[in-house]
């Protein structure tokens, strides 16, 4: 009974929030919500409950069960995304504190917050395909209203406008592949379906739809440019949502469904796609030039890192990366954040400074940076090792890794070394130190956890064996490689990407003295070593961008062309009693002739 | 068969309360005699339903799960829509008299034997009707559209009805041969229940008149008015031509034309009425899913959508006319609301949800339930059809909801008529509960589904 226990209490919360009309003690509550659902993670057992939710027993019959439960399950997995959100919410919560400091959107925004927790919850812990779906729908929702919570920025809107486009084709396929799969096994629940699932075409095409839906919410090609736009919401949003878990559940979900994707012979498919984006999504990180982007960019690669891990029969691994990614990430935007507040809400790297202003916020930032790299003992050292271990025998995958994680390397130090650059002529400097303490102090548990999340993996393959119910077929069996050698060959790579990358935007030696010459001219001395350094790569990301652009107009257009119609509909009704009647005729003979060819 | 001559003396008592309280100018008494009366007779069909009542009158009119749960919703529908009356009506008295008048009409439709009970339950409803939409006198244009189309539709209905006694010389409601002849007579049918029940291409008069017309009428229009076209559509449909395959046909493409014609018109639509009259249309467009499949369940399911959508859309439209008292009639006009009054904005937001489908109300089961009960009997395309169509309702839904919660915030507070308040609340209240425990209005609608399958 505690299980669902841990989802009431920030729903309560923001019952509280709704309805008691307190403006200042807003935050409080919501920090006060997301710490009692904390408190209740011990209690948590394993296994599934199921609460009826209505039947329809006409509907059943054929082996089809006309029941509609609605299934909590609690594996290893589920327990594993659940620490990852209950310790995450109230750090956001409390980072909030500092960030938004406007007291009359307060209100609103934890109220959004604490319901994209819950529904975040649910969603973890969610036992059938009922469950998933009404979770998926809660999350597309609050995260439409987190995304365009500025509603006054009509950058914002649209940026809302655009991730609730892209999240809804998912809702709409996880539906739809509800509706095929219960036809096909007579049920909702994962247990039974993912334990007999057989390929048929029904079948095949609801896999189809649910790897639709999962790439639309863990921003996968074609699906993936909401996911930057997406950092138009606030900082702390972008941290929970965009980074640790909402990006995360289509991820999830892939893993849940797994054995499914298995037997639909789907996983190749998916192997193609995630490596396409972790390609596209690093070289436009290389490239990006708002601080946020960078970061997101870097997520979205991470994302299809997890699912290549995935596929690619790396499950073990690809848990483990799933859960250290999301400490550092979070701390990363938690850096952004602080950036962008002390210089104005600027966003441009290359224009903003001074984070040394406040040393607690430069040294945690710090930690982010060299967790996000993989350098020992950072969690993400031992989870880059543990794909890149994995892959050792497919040589084009593990090309494609380490590639990866020289250019990661690379932006996440770029990123680094433009923000905490020293501007003395700014007031950036000032404003980090005068800056509020709670975001600081959000950010050292954080910073904790990227070292503390190395140990646990040691512990990891026997906590997620422990409880796997049906999936332990697939995660039992996979260990977690430690070679020696690979963690070598991992750290001289990030030790490379991160030096090339010191000399480029610190030291600016080593491209040869026409750098200087180019810098000087151009006054733009940090843009133009890079335009420089990486010519090639940045025109790749240009050509990538560009096919990236046409994407986003074929969305556009799909919006455009139905607003189109809908004006030339609209203007049939003119008012005119005669058109009226005459479109009544000829409706009536049009459906008369049709009875008539369907009748032969 | 006592409680058939209980529920028809009740019925009388209340339109002889109306006729003489009318004319005694006496509108509060009225509307507690109404009120009274209603609930009486909504208690009475509640129990009827729930025991599991069936007494056929004279072979003319029946009362058995199908008919009363119709007969529950028109009854409910008319009560809520008195009070709205009440709180804006120019003229009262005469709105409850003709509402009661149309009342008795419905009754007859949803319990009717034959073809002719239907067609006169149909011009009993429909004449009042026109009358009601005339008490406001800015909306004479409405009522002459109005009048009009159904004279069309009742010029069709009776030609159909000639054809079906030509064909089987009788006009009872019972399965006809499958003929051409009986196949025209079916489409005939469609086309003039079409314009009760809103069906593309006989609605298009539909956002005329319920802009023309006053929020309340506008609400008793497409929250109680179509349900009876449903009525009737389903009646005719089923029982006469359950054997033949093109009219069910027809009604499956019907649908999708439906769906897309008040979606897509609705994408860009500034005033408020029309938003809600095109996805009014939207929402007739996935009731006839169910009976395009032609199965209990999917009659069922129809039915559950039935009552969802009364509800929703009359408190919906009692939010519309208390903005419309106001002069406010566009969407943007709704900037500010969240501030000046949250209760009207959160259940906006409610029943705005409820019809894009979202979980823990009943819009979402009632798709649910469609959308199942489709793939079910091996109309897959129909339901991804009808997914796709919600996904785009989205997008008009959202421009009022995002409207209501920007703009100025609590400035200044506006407070609601009471009895506006009262309507919206119920239909709230019902929106939801039922969208969390739906199990009991699930098992009288597959009740009511399977009685219109199993008893002929």
């Amino acid at each position: 009974m505690i299980t669902p226990l841990i989802l009431v209490l920030p729903l309560a919360a923001a019952m509280a929030l709704a309805v008691l009309a307190g403006k200042r003690r807003a935050k409080y509550v919501a920090l006060a919500g997301s710490i009692a659902s904390l408190l209740l993670l011990p209690l948590i057992g394993y296994g599934t409950q199921s609460i009826g939710w209505f039947s329809i027993p006409q509907l059943a019959g054929q082996g089809k069960a006309a029941s509609i439960q609605i299934t909590t399950m609690v594996t290893s997995l589920n327990m594993l995304l659940l620490i990852i959100i209950l310790t995450i919410a109230p750090l956001i919560m409390l980072y909030s504190f500092g960030y938004m400091e406007k007291l009359d959107e307060q209100r609103r925004f934890y109220l959004e917050m604490l319901a994209f927790e819950a529904s975040m919850l649910a969603f973890a812990m969610s036992g059938n395909l009922i469950l998933i779906f009404i979770a998926w729908e809660f999350l597309s929702l609050t995260s439409y209203l987190l995304i365009g919570f500025w509603d006054h920025k009509p950058s914002a809107i649209r940026a809302a406008r655009k991730a609730i486009t892209t999240v809804l084709i998912g809702d709409l396929a996880i539906l739809a592949a509800i509706a095929l799969l219960w036809n096909a096994y007579g049920t909702f629940s994962f247990a039974q379906i993912f334990s007999s699932a057989t390929p048929s075409p029904s079948t095949y095409l609801a896999a189809a739809l649910l790897l639709v839906a999962i790439f639309t919410k863990s921003a996968q090609f074609p699906f993936n440019e909401w996911l930057p736009d997406a950092m138009e919401g606030p900082t702390p949003v972008s941290a929970f949502l965009h980074s640790t878990t909402m990006v995360k559940a289509g991820v999830f979900a892939f893993i849940i469904m797994l054995p499914l994707f298995i037997a639909m012979h789907l996983t190749h498919v998916v192997m193609i796609i995630s490596a396409l984006t972790l390609l596209l999504a690093t070289l436009n990180a290389m490239r990006e030039p708002h601080l946020k982007k960078v970061i997101a960019y870097s997520t979205m690669g991470e994302l299809s890192l997890m699912l290549l891990a995935f596929s690619g029969g790396a499950i073990a691994a690809g848990i483990y990366f799933f859960f250290a990614q999301s400490f550092y990430k979070a701390l990363l935007f938690f850096g952004s954040g602080a950036a962008m507040k002390a210089n104005g809400e600027e966003s441009d790297l290359n224009k903003v400074s001074g984070m040394k202003g406040n040393r607690l916020v430069y040294i945690t930032t710090l930690f982010g940076v060299l967790a996000l790299a993989g350098f020992i003992p950072f969690d993400g050292f031992f989870a880059n090792v543990g794909i890149g271990a994995s892959f050792a025998s497919n040589i084009i995958a593990y090309i494609l890794i380490s590639a990866v994680a020289l250019m990661t390397s690379f932006y996440i130090f770029r990123w680094f070394l433009l923000i905490s650059k020293e501007d003395r002529s700014s007031s950036s400097y000032l404003n980090y130190k005068i800056g509020p303490k709670s975001m600081a102090f959000a950010m050292v548990p954080l910073a904790a956890m990227t070292i503390a999340a190395s140990y646990i993996y040691f512990y990891f393959p026997s906590f997620l064996s422990n409880n796997a119910s049906y999936l332990s077929a697939y995660i039992g069996t996979t260990s977690i490689p430690l070679s020696i050698t690979e963690g070598l060959i991992e750290s001289a790579i990030i030790a490379g990407g991160a030096a090339i990358s010191y000399a480029v935007y610190k030291k600016k030696i080593g491209i040869s003295q026409r750098l200087a010459y180019y810098a000087a001219r151009n006054g733009l001395l940090v843009n133009a070593a890079y335009s420089r350094f990486a010519l090639f790569v940045y025109d790749l990301a240009e050509g990538v961008t560009l096919f990236d652009i046409y994407l986003d107009s074929a969305f556009d257009m799909l919006a455009g062309a139905a607003s189109a119609s809908g004006e030339r509909l609209r203007r049939m009704a003119t008012g005119n009693v005669n058109a009226y009647a005459m479109i009544f005729s000829i409706g009536a003979i049009a459906i008369t002739v049709f009875a008539y060819l369907v009748g032969k | 068969m006592i409680l058939a001559y209980v529920f028809i003396s009740i019925t009388a008592i209340m339109l002889f309360f109306n006729l003489a309280l009318n004319v005694a100018k006496r509108r509060s008494l009225q509307l507690a005699a109404n009120a009274a009366l209603l609930s009486i007779l909504s208690m009475l069909a509640a129990y009827m339903l729930y025991s599991g009542y069936i007494y056929t009158a004279a072979g003319t009119i029946s009362f058995n799960p199908f008919s009363l749960f119709f007969i529950l919703v028109f009854t409910l529908g008319i009560l809520l829509v008195n009070v709205l009356a009440y709180g804006h009506s120019e003229d009262y008295g005469s709105f409850a008299l003709l509402a009661s008048f149309a009342l008795i009409g419905m009754y007859l439709v949803s319990s009717s034997t034959s073809l002719i009970t239907i067609f006169l339950g149909l011009e009993l409803a429909s004449i009042p009707t026109v009358f009601i939409v005339l008490i406001s006198r800015k909306s004479l244009e409405a009522a002459a559209k109005l009048f009009i189309m159904a004279s069309i539709a009742v010029a069709f209905f009776s030609f159909a009805m000639a054809l079906v006694y030509g064909g089987t010389n009788a006009l009872s409601l019972s399965t006809v041969p499958k003929t051409a002849l009986m196949a025209f007579a079916s489409v005939l049918f469609i086309a003039s229940i079409g314009f009760d029940a809103s069906i593309f291409p006989f609605n298009i008069f539909i956002p005329d008149v319920y802009n023309g017309a006053p929020a309340y009428v506008t609400s008793m229009l497409g929250g109680i008015n179509k349900k009876m076209g449903f009525a009737a559509l389903i009646q005719v449909i089923i029982l006469l031509f359950i054997t033949s395959k093109s009219p069910f046909i027809v009604l499956a493409i019907l649908s999708v034309f439906t769906m897309f014609y008040g979606n897509l018109a609705a994408l860009r639509q500034e005033n408020l009425k029309r938003l809600l009259a095109y996805s009014s249309i939207s929402q007739a467009g996935y009731m006839l899913i169910g009976i395009a499949i032609s199965t209990q369940y999917g009659v069922g399911a129809s039915l559950f959508q039935i009552f969802a959508h009364m509800f929703i859309f009359i408190g919906l439209l009692g939010i519309v006319g208390w903005l419309e008292g106001r002069n406010r009639h566009r969407v943007s006009d709704l900037i500010g609301l969240s501030g000046e009054n949250r209760f009207a904005a959160i259940a906006m937001t409610i029943f705005m949800l409820s019809l894009v489908g979202l979980p823990f109300t009943t819009g979402f089961v009632g798709k649910f339930l469609l959308f199942l009960g489709a793939v079910r009997s091996g109309f897959a395309w129909l339901a991804i059809i009808g997914i796709i169509n919600s996904i785009i309702s989205v997008y008009y839904y959202a421009r009022p909801i995002m409207a209501a919660y920007t703009g100025r915030a609590g400035e200044y507070k506006i407070r609601m008529h009471r009895s506006t308040l009262i309507v919206i609340s119920a239909c709230l209240a019902i929106t939801l509960v039922l969208g969390i425990f739906p199990s009991p209005l699930i098992s009288i609608t597959s009740n009511a589904g399977a009685y219109l399958f199993n008893a002929h």
